[in-house]
């Protein structure tokens, strides 16, 4: 085996491993796909400020919706996430086997709580009237944000499975470090996007008194 | 000095002990016929099941363009009916782009890349079968529609209660190839079951899943193969060295990887919108069909570069071959092949100049468009530079190149025509536009994708195709492609639209619409005769050289067939073209013995690539049914989920494995020595 | 001999092409859909630029196709070859590449002006198009001016609202009251005056179409969803024909329209008769039992007919005066003569003749397009085939009417010879 990986190990054209650089590639790639699923989001919140209407038939308005303080906390959640994430791909560079366990069970707490938090939300929402079919807004919001909390999940999923192969021994040396840190740069994106997602879609409904978008129609309490 | 001199026989795997994976199963190895072809991870092998199973698709495609073609024979016909015609046209383009031209460059990057770099194998090789597999169980799915449209017309479901309560009956897609919302998409209100009504019925859903498989397969196969060339090179071997062929591959993986993503976006959201009610285009509720028209073509367009950058790199490497001179303006070649991709990204609107943009937006997509152009005119320049002043000997790929110039600049010239939106007002959804394309992706990457075929054909399989045969057939494409596509541009400005699967005598397209069908018979008959050919000499055409064009890059300097492992010993290269310099000029290749006394690093054979993609399998086929309302359908789809990640779980716990192959020994061959002009 | 002979297989491509063009120019350009025939100001804008990007082709084609047969030719390999010395490798001519692309720069300019200034004349009604236009020049410097001329345009720019259904097209003119709100809606023929400029408003209640006339505009799509617009002018009195041209579903290939381009006189005349009802029947004729049926049979929930209170439907194509148009079933089946038709056109060298409508063909159309979709059986007890497949007349799939089964639906022979003459009195 280590015969194996020293061959593989090869040293590369450009000095950065393969699995490093797909994994900047599927980044990219990422990049257009989340662009393209945010951007579907903003134009049809552009094209209908007003909001939709709930099964009652009474007008809603997305940001009576949001409860903006439980969204921060997850939102501050992951960023510390993230911050743990760091962590434990240092302590892996180190060879610090244990420090890394802690850290990635940190990570893999703090992303089951963001998951919690998302599910608790929808839940919320579908409450309050906001269904992926009684709106265009409820189909862009759903989709977005679930497709977000799906790679959460996978990113979770991973580190669950990478958490218990380090107790197989065979998670270790360079290239252990080097799984270790290319499910890093996953992570880290899966957050950056989420902090876009809470700009685009969250805050900036609380821009003004009618939100970046305007509404159009007055405010409605709940 | 002699180039064969490296490849003395070779340690075969048998000699060595079999090989456990790290979950202490054997791994397959070369030894056995059938699973050797499944569970391969040779870059070569991986190359020559992506151009069967895209040869395949080519024939499947034809069969459905000349059922087309013989539909429009004559005005008021009636060989197929209206819905299969609108299924034989949407499945032909969908066939033709997804199955069959976009394989087989896939076999070209396949089999090419590895060894114009001079690597022994892409950076993940089981990703590499990975994506084969993908694209042939996302083939599968695709026209597993056929079948049940089939089955469907032979009465073989009348007795299922599910057939009974089907509101829509057709099972074979028919949107066409961009299946635009509404059409493809929903309306009114989704019921209680979270189903809207619709205006088509499970086709859509199997073109939906078989796509979005497709696109799963192609992201897999570019990520890898950015990888492969940014990483992999030998030494020397600088991206300005690089043979165009390798370059346009990288810049046709990179448009993949970001032009992939917006249709796998819109077909999420379509998806969506047929299964749960969602309202992303859902005109009664709002959502706007334009936007899939956007997203459909900010792929679509860097699409149509995907298709055909490919081919211009098989020419570039064709062209300096047969007129003995270098590429002319090389740097700019490349460029302007970047060029191209990245203007790619600017035009999609081109194809919506009908859909009411308004002015400044169909203005600047329009001037856009006129800008590309540009960059396509200094590929034909250069091409024609590279000729002049050369000794051009005419081989059947070089005959097919020139068709392809030939070809294609008539197709990028009506491409100008409409780039001028007023213009395109009228020739937009008419023949004109089909005959326009047709040159481009006909004319234009079919011709290219053959001459690379006739091109590399004694390199993958130490056989000459027959010479007189392979000219009988390109004389036959390239006639009967000119009169079967030639008159389509009269008809379309004669008024007759696209995607009408019949017309009434009166209107004056009765001449040419006849032609058109006798010269598409004449191009089937040519194309398959040259597959006949290709196909004939891989099992039992004339054994030739390892280098029998005098070629300029570093696959010539391989035998053939090409040796498992490729190179030796790893290559260090001092020129562009250094195969050639080093043949007529002084000393520009070395080769470091980089496996030492262990011998080279090879891949081990693997059997989850197949495993995990055979879960889109039972997902393509799942999902379709679910929206049937065949009964426990959705087992099936959960099933497929299930093998896909027990796969990938597996794939990642049996690890890289790999074993060392002792590679003929080569005495010290010195370094070559760098030259300044390169 | 067989490589010297095919070596030029390449090039054969020249005299084929060359064929084409030889052909083309033989072909009729004024065929009923030709887009080389225009006969309105927007399509004449449409084809001069088209002409000029074809002019400029010809001439980059003619320069770079002669140059690579050129270089093909003499560049060729020759025997003997095989000794001579090495080609010296070349590395481009920075200085002719940076010519070449400035060329083609310059050449791209040349379509890129007509392109831009026809853009914006195609996109709207121009000034010029309205005589008092003069108007707009000051607008914005004058008090309520903008309001002035948005109503001057209105008073004399004719509207027509087009409205785009699965497989047929519904024109509106809201100006005179002929809405389908007032029940006065003309599908599939439409009757423009001449000369006059017409704003079209562009609608689509299901999929997405695209109203195309050849000869008088080039298309824009019917958007679900969006308000499109395009404008046209008809300067030649005559029998136009369009289609729809985008892909809209099973029976795009029958979604067809006609358009009538008359004199003004002819024109007010037309309006009046929209606004007319039609006659009663006679009693005791088989068109009355026509009328029977059409209530009977349920044709009365979709179809509107003026003078038949009963039918009062607002879905399908308006019939009040289904018998004075040339075309039936979405412009797909002709109500004239065809020989008389063909033979008109030849005699006036042009398309836009038409004859007048044959009652004979007329009646057989009518029992062809309701016989066969999906309402009557042929004689081996099946439904005979569509004319139009997937069309709305399948209507007793639509309305579960109580009390109505679907062999009372069914048209006999003479049913069906009844209601044709009842719809052949609706003039």
């Amino acid at each position: 085996m280590s015969e194996n990986a020293a061959a593989h190990d090869a040293p590369t054209s450009t000095g950065i491993d393969h699995k490093k650089l797909i994994m900047w590639l599927f980044l990219a790639s990422d990049c257009m796909f989340f662009g393209t699923l945010i951007s579907t989001h903003l134009l049809y919140r552009k094209l209908y400020p007003a909001g939709f209407t709930d099964a009652e038939g009474h007008q809603r308005f997305i940001q009576n919706l949001f409860n903006i303080e439980l969204t921060s906390f997850s939102t501050f959640i992951l960023l510390m996430s993230s911050f743990l994430m760091a962590l434990a791909v240092s302590a892996m560079h180190k060879g610090q086997i244990k420090s890394f366990r802690r850290n990635v069970l940190g990570v893999i707490f703090f992303g089951l709580i963001f998951l919690g938090c998302q599910v608790f939300e929808f839940t919320h929402f579908y409450h309050q009237g906001l269904t992926i079919q009684n709106s265009v807004l409820g189909s862009t919001f759903y989709v977005l944000t679930g497709t977000h909390g799906t790679h959460v999940a996978i990113g979770v999923l991973w580190l669950i499975l990478m958490y218990f192969y380090s107790f197989t021994g065979k998670l270790g040396g360079h290239v252990g470090a080097l799984d270790v840190e290319v499910a890093g740069l996953y992570w880290h994106f899966v957050d950056i996007v989420w902090i876009i997602i809470f700009t685009a879609v969250y805050l900036v409904e609380y821009l003004g008194p009618n939100g970046f978008w305007g509404t159009g129609l007055p405010a409605v309490t709940k | 000095m002699s180039h064969d001199s490296h490849h003395a026989p070779v340690a075969s795997k048998l000699e060595l002990a079999p090989e456990r994976s790290d979950l202490g199963l054997l791994r397959p190895d070369r030894t056995t016929g059938w699973s050797d072809w499944l569970t391969t991870v040779d870059h070569k092998k991986i190359g020559i099941l992506y151009g069967a199973f895209a040869m395949f698709y080519f024939l499947v495609g034809g069969v459905e363009a000349l059922a087309i073609r013989t539909q429009l024979i004559r005005p008021d016909n009636d060989f197929v009916t209206a819905r299969m015609y609108n299924q034989l046209f949407t499945m032909h383009g969908t066939t033709m782009i997804f199955l069959g031209v976009m394989p087989l460059s896939a076999a070209f990057f396949n089999f090419l890349v590895p060894l114009q770099i001079g690597a022994r194998d892409v950076a993940f090789p089981r990703l590499n079968a990975f994506s084969l597999w993908t694209f042939v169980f996302g083939a599968f799915v695709l026209n597993a529609s056929w079948l049940f449209e089939f089955g469907h017309l032979a009465g073989w479901f009348n007795n299922f209660e599910w057939h009974k309560n089907l509101v829509y009956t057709d099972f074979a897609p028919a949107n066409g190839w961009f299946s635009y919302a509404p059409l493809s998409g929903t309306f009114g209100q989704a019921d209680a079951s979270l189903h809207a009504p619709r205006f088509t019925g499970v086709g859509t859903d199997f073109w939906i899943i078989g796509i979005q498989v497709l696109g799963i397969a192609s992201l897999a196969a570019s990520f890898n193969f950015i990888c492969t060339i940014i990483n992999m090179r030998a030494k020397g071997m600088t991206m300005m060295r690089l043979p165009v062929f390798t370059w346009m591959t990288l810049v046709t993986a990179i448009l993949i990887i970001l032009a992939f993503p917006a249709i796998t976006v819109a077909l999420i959201e379509l998806m969506f919108d047929r299964a749960f009610g969602a309202n992303f285009f859902n005109p009664s509720a709002g959502g706007q069909p334009i936007l899939w028209q956007h997203l459909f073509w900010i792929f679509g367009h860097p699409e149509v570069y995907i298709l055909v950058l490919p081919a211009m790199g098989i020419v570039s490497e064709i062209l300096p071959t047969f007129s003995g001179k270098s590429l002319f303006g090389y740097p700019i070649i490349v460029f302007s092949g970047a060029v191209i991709g990245f203007l790619g990204f600017a035009v999609w609107s081109h194809h919506m100049f009908t859909t009411g943009l308004g002015p400044v937006p169909t203005a600047a997509f329009s001037l856009l468009t006129m800008a590309i152009a540009v960059p396509t005119g200094v590929k034909i320049f250069n091409w024609l530079g590279t000729i002049w002043g050369g000794r051009v000997r005419f081989t059947p790929p070089m005959v097919l190149s020139l068709g392809f110039i030939w070809m294609f600049m008539c197709g990028g010239f009506s491409g100008v025509m409409h780039s001028s939106a007023p213009a395109d007002a009228q020739q937009q959804d008419s023949y004109f536009v089909i005959a326009h394309f047709h040159y481009v992706l006909l004319g234009g990457v079919l011709l290219g994708l053959m001459a690379g075929l006739y091109f590399w054909f004694p390199k993958i399989f130490g056989r000459m195709p027959n010479a007189t045969v392979a000219y009988i057939a390109s004389g036959m494409v390239i006639l009967g492609f000119n009169l079967a596509f030639g008159p389509m541009h009269y008809l379309g400005l004669a008024g007759q639209p696209r995607r009408t699967h019949t017309y009434h005598a009166g209107f004056g397209w009765e001449t040419w619409n006849f032609v058109a069908t006798i010269g598409a018979y004449i191009l089937g008959l040519g194309v398959f005769i040259s597959f006949v050919n290709l196909v004939w000499t891989a099992f039992k055409g004339k054994k030739c050289a390892s280098d029998p064009w005098d070629g300029r890059t570093l696959e010539w300097s391989l035998p053939s067939p090409v040796p498992e492992y490729n190179f030796a010993q790893a290559p260090v290269i001092a020129a562009r073209d250094a195969f050639f310099e080093d043949k007529h000029g002084g000393k520009r290749i070395g080769f470091e013995n980089d496996g030492g006394e262990a011998g080279v690093h090879m891949p081990s054979q693997s059997w989850m690539p197949l495993l995990a993609s055979a879960g889109f399998l039972f997902a393509g086929f799942g999902m379709p049914m679910m929206a049937m309302g065949v009964p426990h359908a959705g087992w099936i789809v959960i099933t497929g989920l299930g093998v896909l990640i027990v796969g990938i779980w597996l794939w990642a716990l049996e690890g890289p494995g790999g074993y060392m192959l002792k590679t003929p020994a080569v005495a010290g061959s010195p370094a070559p020595t760098e030259t300044a002009a390169h | 001999m067989f490589s010297r002979f095919f070596s030029r297989v390449g090039l054969l491509a020249t005299p084929i092409l060359a064929l084409v063009v030889a052909g083309c120019s033989k072909a009729d350009m004024n065929v009923r859909q030709s887009t080389l025939d225009p006969k309105g100001p927007v399509a004449q804008v449409q084809y001069d630029v088209f002409m000029d990007t074809v002019w400029l082709v010809v001439v980059l084609f003619a320069l770079v196709g002669g140059l690579l047969v050129y270089a093909v030719i003499k560049f060729r390999a020759r025997p003997g070859d095989e000794n001579a010395p090495r080609i010296e490798e070349g590395h481009g001519n920075p200085l002719v590449e940076i010519g070449l692309i400035t060329a083609s720069i310059g050449a791209l300019v040349i379509i890129a002006i007509p392109t831009l200034s026809a853009i914006w004349y195609d996109d709207d009604v121009p000034d010029a198009a309205v005589p008092t236009s003069k108007l707009a020049a000051w607008y914005p410097r004058v008090e309520g001016a903008k309001e002035n001329y948005a109503k001057v345009v209105e008073e004399q720019v004719l509207e027509i609202d087009v409205i785009g259904k699965q497989w047929w097209f519904r024109f509106e003119y809201p100006q005179f009251g002929l809405t389908n709100d007032n029940k006065r809606s003309v599908p599939n023929e439409f009757v423009i005056p001449k000369g006059k400029a017409v704003r079209i408003n562009l609608r689509s209640e299901d999929v997405i179409h695209s109203f195309w006339i050849p000869k008088i505009a080039g298309k824009v799509d019917l958007m679900p969803g969006r308000k499109n617009h395009m404008w046209i002018q008809g300067d030649e009195v005559g029998h136009y024909y369009g289609q729809c041209a985008e892909f809209c579903g099973d029976s795009h290939a029958y979604m067809l329209f006609r358009v009538e381009v008359v004199e003004p006189a002819e024109f007010a005349k037309w309006v009046q008769k929209q606004k007319t009802d039609s006659q009663p029947v006679a009693a005791g004729s088989k068109a009355e039992t026509g009328k029977a049926l059409f209530g009977t049979k349920t044709c009365v929930m979709c179809h509107n007919i003026n003078g038949n209170p009963m039918a009062a439907g607002a879905f399908a194509p308006d019939l009040t005066h289904v018998a004075s148009r040339k075309s039936l079933a979405g412009a797909w089946l002709d109500n004239r003569d065809p020989k008389a038709q063909l033979a008109l056109e030849q005699k006036d060298k042009n398309t836009e003749s038409s004859v007048a409508v044959d009652n004979a063909v007329l009646k057989a159309n009518l029992i062809k397009w309701i016989g066969s979709s999906g309402v009557a059986t042929g004689a081996d007890g099946k439904p005979t085939k569509d004319v139009k497949p997937g069309n709305r007349m399948h209507f007793y799939k639509m309305f579960n009417v109580a009390g109505l089964n679907e062999t009372q639906q069914k048209f006999t022979d003479h049913e069906l010879d009844c209601l044709a003459e009842y719809l052949l009195t609706l003039k």
